[in-house]
């Protein structure tokens, strides 16, 4: 057993933090808040706090990237300094790369690039605080911003991860979930279309329980939803 | 106010910007306002960037004076050509350098004379508004927020200079450059700073009436 582990992921039903199996930690997405970019949203998302902010369509530099028929998508997943307890290097790694890909990816489908070539569309992503599942707490807050940037899109992309704990199959985990459970399966969908944009997996799951998996992320991903557009309705007092 | 993804209507309709249509069905692809008239159905953008559209009034600022033409920053993800030709008068650009009739940093009120398909914006002088701007004062505002500071039949800039008695001109782009007395200037800019942070809120040429004849 590892520093930190605990006996018991779930006692009675209820998980370390006294949530339910099935059960969100508490959301919190604000819209529009940095006045220099284009757009901009932060969430808090249990221990997670991420600002994301959204410029574009804007000029291309470096000139070379630029693609005629469309507009490229940025994305940068940073995490800051203090956003852990061990002091992270600052800087990209490989880490950081790898989400700031996925993002993209997740996020691209639902861009309508073609409306803009020659001209990017960059997204920031920081990470202040993490507390487990900060890539899909920065793709909601990315989409909310590139939303509030008015970039033109077929849908919000609401993300959410599910996993396995202590044999059981839960619902976005937490940090000690995170660390010393048995999987981790991250999900950002389209969800007037019911795809999937992001799936990833972290440990090991059979054929059933990542079925159960994926559904319990899904049907978080559309509490998520809701959150968003009602942060977005909030802050242009929409009716 | 509609969402990115909303459900707007289905059938047939014309289709603006802010809108688009997948399996017979229309859906808003930006946050904002539906808009439909005569079977021509649109979303108003809450937000966003300045997307040039042909005729629409800008004012540009000189980047650069090449052989035959000058590029123009219109505030846009796509900078602008002006054209020799294109400038009010003729020129023989083999006898003047177009950086003595413009230099980079002058301001322009042109109009967008045509946008192909690559994106490409040609501005041009050659209407009776466009003009090249000396001294004044440049204002931002959101691209978005310009129809207000118009107001219908431009009711409300109308107003503004009147009161005012300022030189206005509102370019489409979110820039607007002011010119007239100081004092006078303060207040033509106090009033489009509360257009802009009032604009959908009702009552606002009121407010912006009282805002101009107080004193």
């Amino acid at each position: 057993m590892k520093v930190g582990e605990p006996e018991k992921f779930i006692v009675k039903g209820k998980r370390l933090d006294g949530r339910k199996l099935d059960e969100l930690r508490e959301i919190k997405i604000e819209a529009g808040i940095l006045k220099r970019a284009d757009g901009s949203a932060y969430v808090e998302w249990g221990g997670n706090k991420v600002m994301a902010a959204c410029y574009g369509p804007r000029e291309v530099h470096p000139r070379h990237l630029a693609r005629s028929d469309k507009a490229i998508l940025r994305c940068t997943y940073n995490m800051a300094p203090f956003s852990v307890s061990d002091r992270k290097r600052p800087g990209p790694d490989r880490r950081s790369r790898e989400i700031s890909k996925v993002t993209r990816e997740a996020l691209e489908p639902v861009v309508f690039t073609n409306l803009f070539p020659r001209t990017a569309i960059d997204v920031f992503i920081e990470v202040l605080q993490a507390n487990a599942g900060t890539r899909c707490t920065g793709i909601a807050a990315a989409s909310v911003a590139l939303a509030d940037a008015g970039i033109p899109m077929r849908d919000l992309v609401p993300s959410c991860a599910a996993g396995k704990v202590g044999g059981e199959i839960v619902l976005d985990l937490f940090d000690v979930e995170d660390n010393f459970g048995e999987a981790d399966l991250p999900v950002a969908m389209i969800p007037r279309k019911n795809e999937i944009t992001l799936l990833q997996m972290d440990g090991n799951l059979t054929q059933e329980e990542f079925e159960k998996a994926l559904k319990l992320a899904m049907e978080g991903c559309i509490k998520v939803y809701e959150l968003q557009k009602e942060a977005l309705r909030r802050k242009y007092g929409g009716a | 106010m509609v969402l990115p993804g909303e459900l707007i209507a289905e059938g047939e309709y014309k289709l603006g910007e802010g809108v688009f249509r997948e399996q017979g069905k229309i859906y808003s692809s930006v946050m904002g306002l539906v808009d439909e008239k005569k079977g021509y159905l649109r979303v108003i953008p809450l937000t966003g960037k300045y997307i040039p559209k042909v005729e629409d009034f800008v004012v540009g600022k000189i980047e650069d004076a090449q052989f035959s033409h000058w590029e123009v920053n219109i505030n846009s993800a796509y900078s602008a050509i002006l054209n020799a030709s294109d400038y009010f008068r003729e020129i023989d650009i083999f006898q003047t350098a177009l950086a003595k009739i413009l230099a980079p940093g002058d301001l322009i009120f042109a109009i967008v004379r045509e946008i192909t398909p690559t994106k490409k914006v040609y501005v041009t002088m050659a209407d009776k508004m466009a003009r090249s701007l000396k001294g004044g004062r440049l204002l931002k505002i959101s691209p978005t927020k310009v129809p207000r500071v118009i107001g219908k039949n431009s009711s409300m800039i109308s107003m503004i200079k009147k009161e005012t008695k300022c030189d206005i001109l509102v370019g489409q782009n979110g820039r607007i450059w002011l010119n007239g007395e100081a004092e006078r200037i303060n207040l033509a800019v106090k009033a489009i700073e509360l257009i802009e942070r009032e604009a959908h809120t009702a009552g606002l040429t009121k407010r912006v009436e009282d805002l101009l004849t107080v004193r």
